[in-house]
């Protein structure tokens, strides 16, 4: 059975003369947890740009359930999520509201509306928020009120409540403790979908700390837009962190 | 850095020499057989006739003028939204439309905004003859287009970050482009929205010294009749209104959790879109339209204007406009920072808001008493009036401003008026000039105004040709005008953005 749910062919992206992705192959089967290691300006963020369809390649052909991303219908584009490095929230909006937005795809127009009137409802968006230890002082506040590690868990709670199968997550643990790393890293990483119930779910995460690859399946090494290695973590050696860092 | 700083605020005191030629003509125009008019217009302010006819009178106006002004802002907030969406690039990113049909709009909207509402009215009333709806309508037109660019701006300012993650979440088109403009719209019109209807209101009072109704027709008949003390009832009757409904717009705060406000707001939104549309209908197709031939004519009838003439009205409205800007930029910032104690603070601000509020048309007519009707004239009148204006964004943002280093060159020993110069207005000046660069735009708009009363450029040759039914003249002398308003926008823009 070919499980295979996105794979990148021959893949380069070129920005202003700078080849920023070269010839990048991948094949990311349904369900792997795969941490994607790199150096700052490797292209982590590129390679995870061009892996949900948001820039496209200079070269070569992306692939979402075996359809490329002008072939797919939205319901299925829904099926991916990015948490950024940049986080990507509306400044303007409060806490919950930004979370909601991640409804937004699976609900009308009126939704949307209701949710800028504040009177649509946040039970949905609350209980994500709760799970990613955000504290209910905070869920009516605005953006720009927060601090870094709250930012970044409302971002986190925003990709999470649009319970999508595949979850790209580009360095996720900025500004979090050590305890927070750990319950996000869990939510981040188990097979429970948006009913709460079990689901496969696929991950790929970029991060820097290599103490956090113990519940990954699979590593991947990248420099200067190439991939170095694609291994099990369990075959993941120094020789192969010395190659990329 | 400090440099930089010393250049915006020499930049901003250096145009205060047009007023050399300026005051040389002026000097040269002067005649003294209206000193004493002057002077009992003057005397009148402390003595407004009030008796119970009058006060029957300034509330009948003040209720057409409020009316008309509050008609005419409501309606143009609201198209000044859908057209400020449609013109934004935001809008055509999410639906994918090609750019192309917003350039074409944003055309349409830069060439009626060129237009102001002074012109439109009395072309209107050419048309249609004088009724109510002329003011409404002559205020729409180019306050929808001046809305729209305001609100297109700050949708301009969404965060593109923004947009990308909306994107990237895959939500109806339609929930994506709400999402992202609700906020930008609703801080816009906080800031923006309520001080349009301060403005809709002045619009209404000069229309009004033009025929429309209200109490810009009793202001100009008073003045027509020199009865000073009836006028001073209705400008200062205008005064109250105007600071009244400051006082409400300060109380009235807008909180985004408010659910009855918006659903209130949202029922209007669409009441007034609608109602303004059926009676848009109506007032076209049940109006007399025997006049509107005469409009049909438009190019049969022949020009008597010769190029020559033509280009000087063009350069005379040209230098009139200068003038005034160099006027409306440097004298708050000369008289603030000369006379810098707290009574004559008081004194620039009264001063300042008396100049807001007598209509251009009422100060140039003032200074014809002792005057002459000149170019230099006219700009003096259009300078104090926009003067009025900047020097109240320059009061406010002073107030408003961290005044550290202004106390610490003071202790310096440093002269009072050096410090406010270095350590004050030096911080303020390039946004103090970024506000100037659009105000300038707004005046070369009003230079129809005082043109018509003072005979002056290409507004005296629109009241020409109007009157004498020349219709060629008048679409040439609009086309004039919107090109010179278009180009004045462009380069504002440029130095605009060199500024921001």
């Amino acid at each position: 059975m070919n499980n295979i749910l996105l794979e990148l062919k021959n893949i380069s992206y070129k920005y202003k003369n700078n080849l920023i992705l070269n010839k990048v192959n991948l094949k990311i089967k349904s369900g792997e947890k795969i941490a994607l290691l790199g150096k700052s300006g490797s292209g982590k963020t590129t390679l995870i740009s061009v892996l949900n369809g948001s820039i496209k390649p200079t070269e070569g052909e992306v692939k979402l359930f075996n359809k490329s991303f002008e072939e797919l219908d939205r319901k299925q584009k829904r099926k991916i999520t990015t948490i950024w490095q940049d986080l990507r929230l509306i400044e303007d909006l409060s806490a919950e509201q930004n979370v909601n937005c991640g409804l937004l795809a699976e609900n009308n127009f009126y939704f949307a509306f209701k949710n800028l009137l504040n009177i649509s409802s946040f039970k949905k968006a609350h209980k994500y928020m709760q799970l990613c230890k955000l504290h209910n002082s905070i869920y009516d506040k605005k953006i720009n009120k927060l601090s870094g590690g709250q930012k970044q868990r409302v971002a986190i709670a925003r990709s999470l409540i649009q319970g999508s199968n595949i979850l790209l997550a580009d360095e996720p643990f900025n500004n979090l403790d050590p305890k927070l790393i750990t319950t996000i890293k869990n939510l981040l990483l188990e097979n429970v979908d948006k009913n709460n119930t079990k689901s496969t779910k696929t991950t790929l995460v970029a991060l820097h700390r290599l103490d956090l690859l113990n519940d990954f399946d699979k590593v991947i090494g990248i420099r200067d837009g190439k991939i170095f290695f694609n291994i099990k973590r369990t075959n993941l050696k120094k020789l192969h962190l010395d190659k990329i860092y | 850095m400090n440099k930089l700083k010393l250049n915006h605020t020499l930049l901003s005191f250096l145009p205060i020499l047009v007023c050399i030629p300026l005051g040389y003509q002026l000097i040269t125009n002067i005649h003294f057989g209206g000193f004493k008019l002057f002077q009992e217009f003057l005397i009148s302010a402390f003595n407004p006739k009030i008796d119970n006819e009058i006060i029957i009178t300034v509330i009948n106006r003040l209720n057409e003028t409020i009316l008309i002004g509050f008609f005419s802002w409501l309606v143009s907030i609201i198209f000044g939204v859908i057209f400020g969406i449609l013109t934004s690039n935001i809008f055509y990113k999410i639906f994918n439309i090609p750019n192309f049909f917003n350039n074409i709009i944003r055309v349409f909207l830069t060439i009626i905004r060129s237009i102001h509402e002074v012109v439109w009215g009395i072309l209107l009333m050419q048309i249609y003859g004088i009724n109510f709806s002329i003011g409404i309508i002559a205020i729409c037109i180019p306050y929808i287009a001046l809305n729209s660019k305001v609100f297109a701006e700050q949708l301009e300012n969404i965060d593109y970050k923004s947009f990308e993650s909306i994107k990237q979440i895959n939500a109806p088109k339609i929930s994506s482009l709400l999402t992202l403009i609700w906020n930008p719209i609703i801080n816009s019109f906080k800031n923006f929205g309520l001080y349009r209807l301060e403005c809709s209101i002045r619009s209404t009072v000069i229309l009004g010294l033009f025929g429309i109704g209200g109490i810009g027709t009793n202001i100009f008949l008073s003045f027509q009749t020199l009865n000073f003390r009836e006028l001073w009832t209705y400008l200062w009757s205008l005064a109250i209104l105007i600071i009244l409904s400051r006082l409400i717009f300060k109380k009235i705060k807008f909180n985004n959790t408010n659910k009855v406000i918006f659903i209130f707001l949202i029922v209007v939104f669409f009441t007034t879109i609608l109602f303004s549309f059926s009676y848009f209908l109506h007032f076209v197709f049940n109006n007399n339209l025997e006049n509107f031939n005469s409009v049909s004519s438009l190019f049969k009838s022949s020009s008597d204007l010769r190029f020559l003439d033509f280009l000087k009205l063009i350069l005379e409205t040209i230098i009139l406009s200068l003038l005034s800007t160099g006027i409306a930029i440097s004298l708050p910032p000369l008289l603030i920072g000369f006379f810098n104690n707290n009574t004559s603070k008081i004194l620039i601000k009264i001063f300042a808001f008396l100049l807001r509020l007598i209509p251009t048309p009422v100060i140039l007519l003032t200074l014809l008493t002792f005057n002459n009707p000149s170019l230099s004239l006219a700009a003096l009148t259009l300078g104090l009036h926009n003067a009025g204006i900047t020097s109240k964004l320059l009061f406010t943002n002073l107030d408003s401003q961290d005044k550290r280093n202004y106390i610490a060159m003071k202790s310096l020993g440093i002269s009072k008026k050096t410090s406010w110069i270095l350590g004050l207005f030096s911080q303020q000046a390039k946004s103090y000039l970024a506000y100037c660069a659009y105000r300038s735009d707004i005046i070369i708009r009003e230079t129809a105004i005082v043109g018509v009363i003072g005979s002056v450029g290409l507004g005296w040759q629109l009241q020409e040709s109007l009157s004498s039914f020349a219709w060629q003249e008048v679409t040439i002398v609009l086309i004039a005008y919107s090109s010179i308003a278009i180009v004045g926008e462009l380069i504002n823009g440029k130095i605009n953005n060199s500024l921001t």
